[in-house]
């Protein structure tokens, strides 16, 4: 099985604030688990969008019941492609771990719109989680299904703390902001 | 943003990524969001730092994951997203 996530949030700040924010999210007092970003590719295309390609490196542990299989993984490193249209005002960004994925890859879309009429900007998420464990492998202890749940329960646990690093990122993003207009 | 910048996974380019990153915050509020930077400003920047994370790419053995990572990225080659499933999500939230 695969499993997926889906939510919704809505930033009470414009597209450049909200923008700006979520690519120097890193560090925020919420983040100590990244170590390093890096960008890796960066283009305008000819409708003038804004590609960006960005190396992340986490560290992170394993839940304890697939260790006797993998033993001890402590980074993780994730690919980040974003895409801003700086006319509709929406930005697109797709993360995916591109390591260990054999037991777990986790596809996470985020999707920032923003809205003139209220000055905010409305995101939504959507994941998949996809272990690529298979129950021959596993020896019939369905390590498929439990490392899935265990890594969407664990993405739902974490959003609201990245949520609060982007929010603290993004007011003093704004301060600044404030500050070079005045 | 401000002070704090994130670091590169590799110290060497630590320099150059904070250049890089500096002058690219500015670039993107400035012109770019503001339709006056069709051309990246900070491209002399960034070639200075790639060509530092190139090295250290090979060194560290990331290279091979990344070129298939890229590979596998859910858009085409005039940048649609290729997943219907997240698309039809997009649609949804867009209109």
């Amino acid at each position: 099985m695969v499993l997926y996530y889906k939510n919704k949030h809505t930033y009470n700040h414009n597209f450049e604030t909200v923008t700006l924010a979520y690519f120097n999210r890193y560090p925020n007092p919420y983040s100590t688990h990244v170590k390093s970003t890096d960008t890796i590719e960066i283009f305008i295309d000819k409708n003038g969008n804004l590609h960006q390609l960005k190396l992340i490196k986490k560290s992170g542990r394993l839940p304890q019941f697939i260790k006797p299989f993998l033993g001890k993984i402590t980074t993780s490193w994730i690919i980040e492609k974003t895409i801003v249209n700086p006319i509709t005002k929406e930005l697109i960004t797709f993360n995916c771990n591109i390591d260990h994925k054999k037991i777990i890859k986790v596809e996470e879309i985020n999707f920032y719109k923003f809205n003139s009429n209220q000055n905010k900007t409305n995101s939504f998420v959507f994941v998949k989680f996809s272990s690529g464990f298979t129950n021959k492998f596993s020896f019939g202890l369905n390590i498929k299904d439990k490392i899935e749940n265990w890594s969407k329960n664990k993405f739902s646990d974490n959003l609201a703390k990245s949520r609060k690093g982007l929010q603290i990122v993004m007011d003093s993003v704004n301060e600044l902001l404030l500050k070079s207009k005045t | 943003m401000g002070n704090i910048t994130s670091t590169s996974f590799a110290p060497e380019c630590n320099e150059l990524k904070q250049k890089y990153d500096t002058c690219f915050n500015t670039w993107y509020s400035e012109k770019f969001l503001k339709g006056k930077g069709l051309q990246n400003e900070c491209e002399d920047f960034w070639i200075e730092y790639k060509e530092c994370l190139d090295i250290h790419l090979a060194k560290q053995g990331i290279k091979p994951l990344l070129e298939e990572a890229k590979k596998e990225l859910p858009f085409d080659e005039n940048n649609n997203i290729t997943d219907s499933q997240i698309q039809s999500e997009i649609n949804k939230k867009s209109s």
